[in-house]
């Protein structure tokens, strides 16, 4: 089986057929065999093992082994306001959508009220969902996996020319007793032309369970639109977190994602994007930390198929003893897009000798009037600034604080947003500090 | 007070101090001037406790605490601060939040509450305007992108917020026109009280002008050769160290 490039899982299969009848949407025949048409394709293709590049730095060979049900709610309403209450960016008045293991948590949730935003979940909206779904080009493995055991999930359509007032914030959660459970959603993010969305994306979870989150979102920016994703991943100390998102983004749009990442055991964050038209722009910026057994895994791809766009993608890594990071991030210029301009840093503070931080730049480039950089680093505090912090009283343990958080904060300065801008500030020292749920 | 008795410090296993002694009672101002190479800027960061700086032999203790077991920041908990001869850079850490950041472990340290928020920006600006910085330096990260003098006023700033209660100043004044020098001479001349004492390191008499010693020290390979008073470093102007007797491998 290790010889295989991609490995079987035949008990999810098994799992499939035992669930089906009771997922959503099993009697809208459209949607069920959709699910049983991706459930094939996973089957035929297997997970991808190690042996296949793209997932050199992250090892799935244990899902082999280890079942993971699907995850239903159990109501402990202490502990969902509290990791609620964890989760949600303070001083925002923007509607609230809350997931409670894999499925819509009504009592937390807020409705969108503005003219021109309709908000639908897939639990609720099989149609408009199957449609959207049908759109969705992500074909992997895992795509399809998520494709046929999902659970819940949105979503969000902005008309053309309709302006989101407040930051919509969407809170994924997962309790305690969701060990060894799966908890599978979808998005879908349809911004018309001119339309502008910011939505706030949290991941948390409880730390003594080893569940496994796994979101697939699909964006679609018309010409004009301008769609913002922040994304806090949380998630508890010993969850599996995948999440794959796809953006296309059309003539004069722009898309950004800025993240941070330092929850989770084992977290897979795959950003592809690709160009639909000219004069747009993709930003993607985020920071990931990791010690202690975590392993951050961050994918990037760009696919400039259209001439006179621009990309910029600014990733920062902090790894700790035992952490271990790897980004891998993919600049793909086509012949005829002439005029691209693409620039990518990734730079990486190792804190001890026990992390570890992989770093792989790739850049495609076939057209010839472009312009292309990438630069990469993986370094240590310099001891010289160390000292001169130490010097002016500061112990050991602030003065990298200080000098940590001021690496990272590169990826959030720019946020224009102070709570929003304050929130992935404090969650980055909270984690520097060794807070237990930052 | 401070004692300094018989010491010896070793960088990358050569021995540079030899052997030093030297007390500094409270008020008192010393200025320490010697040939290059002569040890005062490992004077400066043995006394600070800068990693690689090694005590090989002797004592170093400040108000009767051996400083020696002291990590650097505890040390400046103690009262201690070091001017440095070349301010470090911190890119993405404003001078504001650096030094509020300072203070604040200072006062941890000598288990003092945490400086209000308000009460530290009247400080920080009175300390500024005192020493005319603009205040809009106090926003910018610590020391990116200062000329040289500014970078000499921001250490004074910062000794002023700090308040220390010693304050070694390493060539403080090397490569300073006129009017930072006296920006700089008016921060050390500030300090100046009978409870505080200065140690200045350097290799020029000029910043004696406008700071003037009580003491003047000759630290020639290690070890301190020749105290006098303020009168001292004019003769040491005219004839220089040869001049003395003084050659840079003497003692």
């Amino acid at each position: 089986m290790t010889q295989k490039r991609y490995f079987d899982t035949p008990q999810i299969a098994a799992g499939f057929e035992a669930v089906r009848q009771s997922l959503p949407g099993v009697e809208s025949d459209g949607f069920d065999g959709l699910r049983g048409d991706a459930m094939s394709k996973y089957l035929d293709s297997g997970l991808p093992g190690p042996k296949v590049e793209e997932w050199k730095y992250t090892n799935l060979n244990f899902l082999a082994n280890e079942n993971f049900d699907i995850a239903t709610v159990s109501p402990q309403e202490t502990e969902i306001k509290e990791l609620f209450e964890k989760a949600r960016v303070k001083g925002l008045s923007g509607p609230l959508l809350v997931f409670v293991n894999g499925h819509y948590y009504k009592p937390l949730s807020t409705s969108v009220d503005q003219k021109g935003i309709k908000l639908s979940l897939l639990s609720d909206n099989i149609q408009s969902f199957r449609d959207g779904m049908a759109v969705s080009d992500g074909d992997s493995s895992l795509n399809n996996l998520n494709r046929a055991l999902v659970t819940d999930g949105y979503h969000l359509e902005i008309a053309p020319n309709v302006e989101m007032k407040q930051p919509m914030q969407v809170i994924h959660m997962a309790t305690s007793g969701t060990d060894m459970t799966a908890m599978r959603h979808r998005v879908q993010i349809m911004a018309g032309t001119g339309a502008k969305a910011e939505i706030i994306e949290s991941y948390i979870g409880a730390d003594q369970e080893r569940y496994w989150t796994h979101g697939v979102t699909d964006v679609m920016l018309e010409q004009g639109a301008d769609v913002t994703i922040y994304q806090f991943q949380t998630q508890g100390r010993q969850a599996i977190h995948m999440t794959e998102l796809h953006s296309h983004v059309a003539d004069k749009a722009r898309f950004s994602h800025i993240s941070l990442q330092l929850g989770a055991e084992i977290n897979r964050t795959e950003l592809i994007n690709s160009f639909t038209g000219e004069n747009a722009d993709i930003e993607l910026r985020g920071a990931y930390l990791g010690r202690n057994k975590q392993s951050q895994d961050i994918f990037t791809r760009i696919n400039h198929d259209q001439p006179n766009c621009q990309s910029n993608q600014l990733y920062r890594g902090v790894l700790d003893a035992g952490g271990k990071s790897a980004f891998q991030g993919k600049v793909i210029v086509a012949r005829d897009a002439q005029k691209t301009n693409a620039d990518q840093s990734n730079k990486n503070l190792l804190l001890s000798r026990k992390a570890e931080a992989n770093a792989k730049p790739e850049l495609l480039i076939y057209a010839d009037d472009v312009k292309c950089s990438h630069g990469t680093t993986v370094g240590e505090l310099d001891p010289d600034q160390l000292f001169y912090l130490r010097s002016r009283g500061m112990d050991e343990v602030t003065a990298k604080g200080l000098l940590v958080e001021a690496f990272v904060a590169e990826v959030f300065d720019g946020i224009a947003d102070e709570n929003l801008r304050t929130a992935f500030k404090e969650k980055t020292a909270r984690w520097l500090a060794h807070e237990v749920t930052p | 007070m401070l004692e300094i008795k018989n010491l010896h410090v070793t960088v990358g296993g050569k021995e540079i101090l030899k052997g030093l002694n030297l007390t500094i009672n409270d008020g008192e101002v010393h200025a320490i001037m010697g040939p290059n190479g002569a040890g005062k800027s490992t004077l400066s960061y043995a006394l600070c406790g800068k990693d690689g700086y090694e005590v090989t032999q002797g004592s170093i203790t400040y108000n009767g605490k051996n400083l020696m077991d002291m990590d650097p920041n505890e040390r400046a908990g103690e009262g201690l601060f070091l001017g440095f001869q070349y301010p470090v850079e911190i890119p993405g850490v404003s001078n504001m939040n650096f030094l509020r950041s300072a203070l604040n472990s200072q006062r941890r340290y000598r288990g003092e509450d945490e400086i209000a928020a308000v009460d530290f920006l009247k400080l920080i600006r009175a300390k500024a305007a005192e020493l005319d910085m603009d205040p809009e330096m106090l926003k910018r990260p610590v020391n990116v992108g200062f000329s040289g003098g500014e970078k000499k006023r921001n250490e004074m700033v910062q000794m002023a917020v700090l308040d220390p209660s010693l304050a070694v100043l390493d060539e403080t004044d090397s490569g300073l026109d006129i009017d930072a020098l006296k920006i700089v001479a008016t921060g050390i001349n500030r300090l100046r009280s009978p409870d505080k004492s200065i140690l200045m390191i350097t290799h020029y008499q000029r910043l004696l002008d406008y700071v003037v010693p009580d003491y003047v020290h000759i630290l020639a390979a290690g070890q301190i050769v020749k105290t006098g008073g303020k009168e001292l470093a004019l003769e040491l102007e005219e004839k220089g160290y040869m001049g003395l007797g003084i050659t840079e491998s003497a003692a």
